[in-house]
């Protein structure tokens, strides 16, 4: 069993609705993004390409930040998911440097989004948050859990997510990955992310 | 994921979103009373489960702080768009006697004294605030953030060749999508979420699309293919491949031309139709009988579209011929030097736009032969908001209407222009049906009367044009300049009172100082979320209740449903308590009808426009809540059984759409114009008045065939003004109304294009701007000037920068969105007056020529 998330390129418009859906579902405080959307341009005018880019935590197979953990916070779990747990992280906020892909958040300290106080929402959401640890995405492993796809995939407005198992050669996922040339980011570091891109 | 383990309640509750007018389907999660998460509900066929990130991020709408909680009053009697009104608490019932008090005084007057100003975003309030409006007695109202982002002619030939508000390309068969700039399908437009999956679904199975827009936008990234154009030529690019269709390729629909169009009827050489000296009824040509016949009379054997006849001894030629004819000088070497698009690059679209109609093939769908025309053209604002709006955009409309590819599977569909009705209530139900000279009427249209048959010309006794240039079919652009100089226009009366519900006209329509002008001596009274720009004129302010704190009556419209697939009808109910002294508008109204006695008026508009049925029309001899009037509506609508507490309690209802529903077409015998005629006569007539009333007007865009015009901007040579201003839509944010949103706020810092200007990188080296830089943006029509940071990319045309959406807030009320650097406010750059309306359409121009500078650097 390996978890993993293919995004179609050619599906995604860039709208971020991803980003906004994790923000929500994992009611992260001000600054901390689990998942952005980049655009990445080529070409010259006329002949120009740019394409949108939604990054998350890469889950990768062989994980840097996992390596250089001095506390053993960052874990890999046997469904592939790439854990941090809270009650151990120290904050020294290696992992983040060693991270390639930039998918680590150090919450140094609580804030919200408006000056005159939390939401209600926040109010409730950001208990599940500790200061003065990293945190990033765990593919919404409490949804995992009930049985849902993370909140990024189910949300998608043009269902280019599909959230499988990178194992099962029968999964959407594989399938997908095989026949439409499914890539992954920086393969040459040798990380072999979990989150996959078919090409726009 | 909320732990709910330990909760007291934990419900889902169905509703609709209104952050935009898609109307997409929800489910809200509640956990002890507080909102937790927002969903897109999965059993609805609109959104199929899915929601863009606005829709998502509705729990920061309801939970904002800046939002108004109770009723305020202005203590500062001086207005301006700095000035702060000094606002104070008071009682509900203290601001409605003071409304009602403002409100009695101008309907003993002149109830016309009253202006409705809404957003078209509340599906579901303005609509009945324009229903409020009628009975009290004033025809006048303006969509305010309309005036740039909606597309006035684009709707008006949405009502006379597809019978609907507005159009799709068929997501389930188009193979070329011929897209001018709008954002259907990616992000924006009607419809958003639903599109989104459908045209992503249509990308993936290979339907080839091409994007013609200045910007690389949202959508042209998406494109196979994207071809820069100056902003404003699009009708020009489009003349240049109906002349490459006609007049090199000789590609047309002649079956579809001769049996559902004009393209048959005979034409004088006075530009309008010959008509059957009995019956009255156009002449067309039978070639094979030799002889003119009325259109509809039985036995004619063919429909000749070319050649030229004698009727009566006088010539006449078929409308087709006329249009061919016409196009001949519009070769795609004459479209280059407007559009700075290749003539090699028109003729090559055109012949692959043409080829791939596959004129004369067929599909067979549940059992019915139907033609197949995969291609389809698309445009919006973009296109249309220009000085040539309504020629420019027939144009556009006639490559769809050439090919025969209108309404039938692959090609353009009108958003849901006919509906048979749910299988056991009949209900809703409308058909386009043939009018006046054989022309299609719409069923339905959402603002009554719709566009044809033509309306009459009445003295201008709105106060926006309107009621002289009636093929306005939404809001004028001309609306600031006849109000702030009635008597110019002979308009007998003055507008004395606003009544605002939920836009911010002062800074979404053109140069904010020009619509203040317009509004500052005006009372107004709003209904609002926020204390927006445009409250700084407001003399109360009543807080409204947002669409997770409200009822509606169905917020379903012509125009929300997919254009394919399933109907879906829905709820949108609270989902908590209404927060502080938020109230519904609809409440509202209700209450002030009881105070100004025009219950009778009131309830006799409802029960016509809701479309009330026996038993369940509402009578004035006793009071009806709003939640009465709501499940009377279910219930008219969808029968005993399935009124409000059923729909609260499923959330929606839902039954496939039928082959001759979406594909219509075949099956009508309303035929539509490719030459419109009577723009010609209902022009004459607005001179007319226009004469006889001593306006100064420019009627000559009424005309039957297409043009490209020049916009101011395409003249203007002023020194140092060489760019083009343009503005576009993008899915985080909807108009201006939700910048003060922190979580899209935060995704918006992210991408550079959505605060940013976007600048093409050699004409940025040029000037010696660099990515991040802050610029300055003068426009030379206004004077303005708007800064923002340069965005710099090859993504765009050298002449043009182009501003997403309508950020640049000043309201001090608006924590997030009026700090520096979130978003510029294009209408800055944009004039108001008539010389930039396309008067036939009332469009405003928002083609605008700019300096552009690095900030701090000498000019």
């Amino acid at each position: 069993m390996r978890y993993g998330m293919v995004i179609d390129l050619k599906k995604c418009i860039g709208c971020t609705g991803c980003a906004l859906v994790c923000k929500v579902e994992n009611a992260t405080p001000p600054g901390i993004v689990w998942l952005r959307v980049i655009k990445h341009e080529t070409g010259k005018y006329p002949q120009v390409r740019r394409v949108s880019i939604p990054l998350q935590c890469m889950h990768c197979a062989e994980p840097p930040c996992m390596e250089v953990c001095p506390t053993g916070a960052t874990s890999k779990r046997a469904d592939g998911i790439v854990d941090i747990d809270a009650e151990k992280c120290v904050g020294c906020r290696y992992c983040m440097v060693a991270c390639p892909y930039d998918q680590r958040f150090f919450l140094a300290k609580e804030r919200h989004y408006f000056k005159n106080g939390p939401t209600p929402f926040e109010q409730i959401g950001y208990q599940r948050h500790q200061e003065g640890v990293v945190s990033k995405c765990n593919f919404c492993a409490p949804r995992l859990e009930k049985g849902l796809e993370p909140a990024c995939a189910a949300n998608c407005m043009t269902k280019a997510r599909t959230f499988g198992d990178l194992e099962d050669p029968n999964s959407e996922a594989s399938r997908l990955i095989r026949d439409r040339g499914g890539y992954q980011l920086y393969p040459e570091l040798g990380t072999n992310p979990s989150v996959y891109y078919l090409p726009a | 994921m909320f732990d709910v383990a330990r909760s007291q309640e934990d419900v889902w509750i169905p509703t609709t979103c209104g952050l935009c007018y898609s109307v997409c389907a929800l489910k809200v999660h509640r956990v002890n009373g507080t909102v937790v998460k927002i969903e897109g509900n999965p059993d609805s066929t609109t959104n199929r489960g899915r929601l863009c990130p606005r829709g998502v991020s509705g729990i920061m709408t309801l939970y904002n702080p800046d939002r108004v909680d109770v009723p305020l009053k202005r203590t500062n009697p001086a207005k301006g768009l700095d000035v702060d009104p000094g606002w104070v608490e008071i009682s509900w019932e203290e601001a409605l006697d003071a409304v009602a008090a403002r409100l009695k005084k101008i309907r003993q007057e002149d109830p016309r004294k009253l202006l409705l100003t809404g957003t078209v975003t509340t599906q579901d309030e303005v609509p009945f605030a324009k229903i409020f409006a009628m009975a009290f007695g004033t025809p006048n109202g303006w969509n305010s953030g309309a005036g740039n982002h909606c597309g006035t002619a684009e709707h008006l030939y949405g009502a006379l060749l597809h019978a609907s508000w507005s159009k799709q390309p068929d997501p389930d068969h188009c193979r070329y999508l011929l897209n001018f700039g709008t954002a259907s399908g990616f992000g924006s437009y009607y419809c958003v979420t639903g599109m989104a999956q459908r045209i992503a679904e249509a990308r993936v199975r290979g339907m080839k699309h091409v994007c013609i827009d200045p910007f690389l936008s949202p959508s042209a990234e998406k494109a196979d293919e994207w071809i820069p154009i100056v902003p404003g030529t699009d009708g020009a690019f489009a003349m240049a491949v109906l002349n490459v269709l006609l007049h090199e390729l000789d590609i047309y629909d002649g079956d579809y031309l001769k049996h559902h169009t004009n393209a048959p009827y005979l034409i004088g050489d006075d530009g309008v139709y010959v008509r059957d000296a009995e019956n009255h009824q156009p002449l067309i040509w039978d070639p094979l009988l030799g002889a003119a016949k009325p259109f509809d009379s039985p036995g004619i054997s063919d429909f000749a579209l070319e050649g030229e006849f004698s009727v009566d001894g006088l010539r006449a030629r078929p409308a087709f011929a006329l249009l061919k004819e016409h196009l001949k000088p519009f070769t795609p070497e004459w479209a280059e030097t407007i559009t700075s698009v290749p003539a090699a690059t028109i003729r090559r679209v055109a012949t692959e736009f043409g080829q791939e109609a596959r004129i004369g093939s067929t599909i067979v769908l549940d059992g019915k032969t139907l033609p197949y025309r995969p291609v389809a053209v698309t445009y919006f604002k973009g296109a249309q908001g220009h000085k040539n709006a309504l020629l420019s955009c027939m144009a556009l409309e006639l490559l769809t209407e050439i090919v025969g590819a209108s309404n039938v599977p692959g090609g353009l569909l009108g958003m849901n222009s006919c509906s048979l009705g749910h299988p056991d209530s009949d209900q809703p139900k409308w058909i386009p049906h043939a009018g006046r000279d054989g022309l299609m009427v719409t069923g339905y249209w959402p603002n009554p009367p719709p566009p044809y048959p033509p309306k009459e010309v009445k003295k201008p006794e709105t106060i926006d044009l309107r009621a002289m240039v009636p093929t306005c079919p939404g809001s004028s652009g001309a609306l600031p300049v006849v109000m702030a100089d009635p008597e110019r226009f002979k308009v007998p009366y003055k507008i004395e009172m606003n009544f605002h519900v939920g836009a911010n006209h002062v800074m979404t329509f053109a140069d904010p100082n020009a619509i203040a002008a317009a509004f500052k001596d005006v009372f107004q009274v709003s209904f609002a979320l926020f204390l927006d720009e445009s409250t700084y004129f407001s003399d109360i302010v009543l807080p409204a209740a947002s669409y997770l704190e409200r009822l509606s009556h169905t917020a379903d419209w012509m125009s929300s449903n997919s254009p394919v697939g399933e109907w879906c009808y829905h709820v949108r109910q609270p989902v908590v308590e209404t927060i502080a002294e938020r109230r519904s508008v609809c409440e509202v109204l209700l209450d002030l009808a009881e105070r100004l006695e025009m219950r009778e008026e009131f309830y006799a508009l409802i029960n016509v426009m809701l479309d009330l049925k026996e038993p369940h029309r509402i009578d004035p001899s006793h009071r009806f809540s709003w939640e009465e009037i709501v499940d009377r509506r279910y219930k008219s609508l969808f029968g005993e059984g399935r009124g409000l507490k059923w729909f609260k309690e499923h959330g929606l209802l839902k039954w496939p759409k039928k082959v001759e529903e979406v594909y219509w077409k075949p099956f009508s015998h309303a035929r539509v114009p490719i030459y419109f005629e009577w723009f010609k006569t209902l022009g004459e007539q607005v001179e007319a008045m226009a004469q006889k009333t001593g306006i100064d007007l420019d009627t000559s865009a009424f005309q039957p065939l297409p043009e490209w015009r020049p916009c101011r901007s395409h003249r203007e040579n002023s020194d140092g003004f060489d760019l083009y201003a343009i503005y576009y839509k993008f899915p985080m944010q909807t108009f201006s109304g939700t910048y003060d949103n922190p979580w899209l706020d935060e995704v918006c810092n992210i991408e550079r294009f959505a605060y940013g200007v976007a600048i093409n990188a050699e004409t940025s080296r040029r000037k010696g701007i660099e990515e991040g830089d802050w610029m300055e943006i003068t426009s030379v029509s206004t004077g303005n000037t708007v800064r923002g940071r340069a965005a710099v990319t090859e993504g765009i045309h050298p002449e043009v920068i182009a501003i997403a959406g309508c950020g640049g807030h000043w309201s001090k009320y608006l924590s997030v969105a009026s700090q520096e650097g979130k978003g510029l406010c294009f209408e800055w750059l944009m004039p108001v007056g008539l010389d930039n309306v396309d008067i036939p359409s009332l469009t405003q121009d928002l083609c605008v020529k700019v300096k552009v500078a690095k900030a701090g650097a000498a000019s």
